[in-house]
């Protein structure tokens, strides 16, 4: 399978102030960003929050090469996504949108690329650790990220593979040549990752010690 | 070494639009201990389902399995805890986007402290020469190097007994001697399947696996010339209009 881009961007070493900051602090910026894109209405507001995501970004020494590509890969949806908008409710409005996006995908940018996976992975358990009066194994909530990271590539690696395939054979045109066989690698690769992770005994229930 | 015992093991599945349930694996009993065993036969004559038994990912319709005395249906924590397994497309088996952050995925259950997770993870890296490559994207790395690594993230847990499904089917000529080379320095009971003949002949045992039966079990050499004895056979029952040109 062909190298996949990937959405957000992977971890980058180095020692600056992004990366220095507390995961709690970078993680409450992802969901505020989230939160306003709900919130905020004047899409220069948006493009201002948009430009010091971005300064953050290049503030951690990730590079613009990074940003662009992040920023690339989602580009054919945001282009759907704003004509469609544009003409349904405006430019204006399209725009917020469009930009709004734009500031999630650069917001967890910043934080995966700041942020070693096993730390994000240790947030994350750390987050999930009430939810074990509940019976849940924080640890699998961990294990789900996991795979949530590494699936989004993957289907998207298919995706390209499928497109040159049907290529090759004059089906470019066929959405269902395109479909069916990325819907069957997934469902595979997915039955593939949950026999790899059994093997691995991953993703298993922890077991609790008895108390005496 | 571990005894890994089959005792009466079947292995049957429902196919769609058929009435009767498939056989994968006819009724066996074995019993294994021997360091190098090796698994041979053509492929869907049942291999990787006799090696998926080991730590569970299969059941058995019938019989039961054990793995140094732990039952791989009833004590499926603690056979996995001592069963590594290594697939043939080490993409499907790699979870994480590079090799450190897989190891270290490796050691969670283990290692709680991240500082010390990630010294054990440069340490099994290290062991294994993978260290330059270790945060490098796992699509940067070429078949050996990526198969080497889920090794790697499998054997960070230090498993009693490794099984590996076909580990050389996707690697070069070099790549191949490197694991073969890899794989006779380990301390770990191994079980492997392969269609790698001169692999299959390192072995202290070998099963030949013909249509879901154990046709032979015994000496690497014997074996693989049964093999071979069986192939020429099967190939001669073809008419030659059918054979390629």
């Amino acid at each position: 399978m062909r190298g996949h881009g990937f959405l957000i961007a992977n971890y980058v070493r180095g020692d600056s102030v992004i990366h220095r900051t507390p995961l709690w602090l970078k993680f409450l910026v992802v969901v505020a960003c989230g939160t306003a894109s709900f919130l905020i209405v004047d899409w220069a507001v948006s493009l201002a929050i948009f430009a010091v995501m971005c300064g953050l970004f290049l503030l951690s020494g990730a590079g613009v090469r990074r940003l662009l590509r992040a920023i690339w890969m989602v580009a054919p949806i945001l282009l759907v996504i704003g004509l469609f908008q544009w003409w349904q409710l405006g430019g204006p409005t399209a725009a917020r949108i469009v930009v709004n996006i734009l500031v999630c995908v650069v917001a967890a940018s910043v934080l995966t690329a700041t942020t070693p996976v096993q730390d994000l992975l240790d947030g994350v358990v750390s987050l999930a650790k009430p939810f074990r009066r509940l019976g849940a194994d924080p640890e699998r909530f961990a294990l789900t990220i996991a795979v949530m990271l590494r699936s989004i590539p993957f289907i998207a690696g298919a995706f390209s593979d499928v497109r040159d395939s049907a290529r090759a054979r004059g089906l470019e045109r066929n959405p269902r040549a395109l479909v069916l066989p990325v819907f069957i690698t997934t469902v595979a690769y997915a039955r593939q990752t949950g026999d790899a992770l059994a093997a691995r005994g991953l993703g298993e229930a922890e077991e609790i010690p008895e108390k005496s | 070494m571990n005894l890994i015992s089959f005792s009466r093991v079947s292995v049957r599945v429902v196919v769609d639009g058929r009435d009767a349930p498939k056989t994968l694996l006819h009724d066996f009993s074995l019993e294994l201990s021997e360091r190098r065993i090796g698994v041979i036969g053509a492929n869907g004559s049942g291999k990787s389902t006799l090696l998926r038994l080991l730590n569970g990912l299969v059941e058995p319709s019938a019989g039961t399995v054990t793995v140094g005395g732990a039952d791989t249906v009833t004590d499926v924590r603690r056979v996995r805890g001592n069963v590594g397994f290594v697939f043939t497309d080490p993409l499907s088996q790699l979870v994480m986007p590079t090799g450190r952050e897989d190891v270290e995925l490796s050691l969670r259950r283990s290692v709680k402290n991240s500082k010390e997770r990630a010294a054990r993870a440069e340490s099994v890296l290290d062991r294994f020469g993978l260290l330059h490559l270790a945060d490098q994207s796992i699509y940067e790395l070429s078949g050996g190097e990526r198969q080497l690594l889920a090794l790697a993230a499998v054997l960070a847990v230090n498993p009693g007994v490794l099984v590996l499904d076909e580990p050389s089917t996707l690697l070069d000529l070099r790549n191949r001697e490197l694991l073969r080379r890899t794989l006779a320095g380990l301390d770990q009971q191994v079980i492997m399947s392969t269609h790698d003949l001169d692999l299959a002949l390192d072995m202290d045992r070998v099963l030949v696996v013909e249509s879901g039966r154990i046709v032979f079990d015994g000496g690497a050499a014997e074996g693989v010339a049964l093999y071979r004895a069986l192939c020429a056979a099967s190939l001669g029952e073809l008419p030659h209009e059918s054979a390629p040109r």
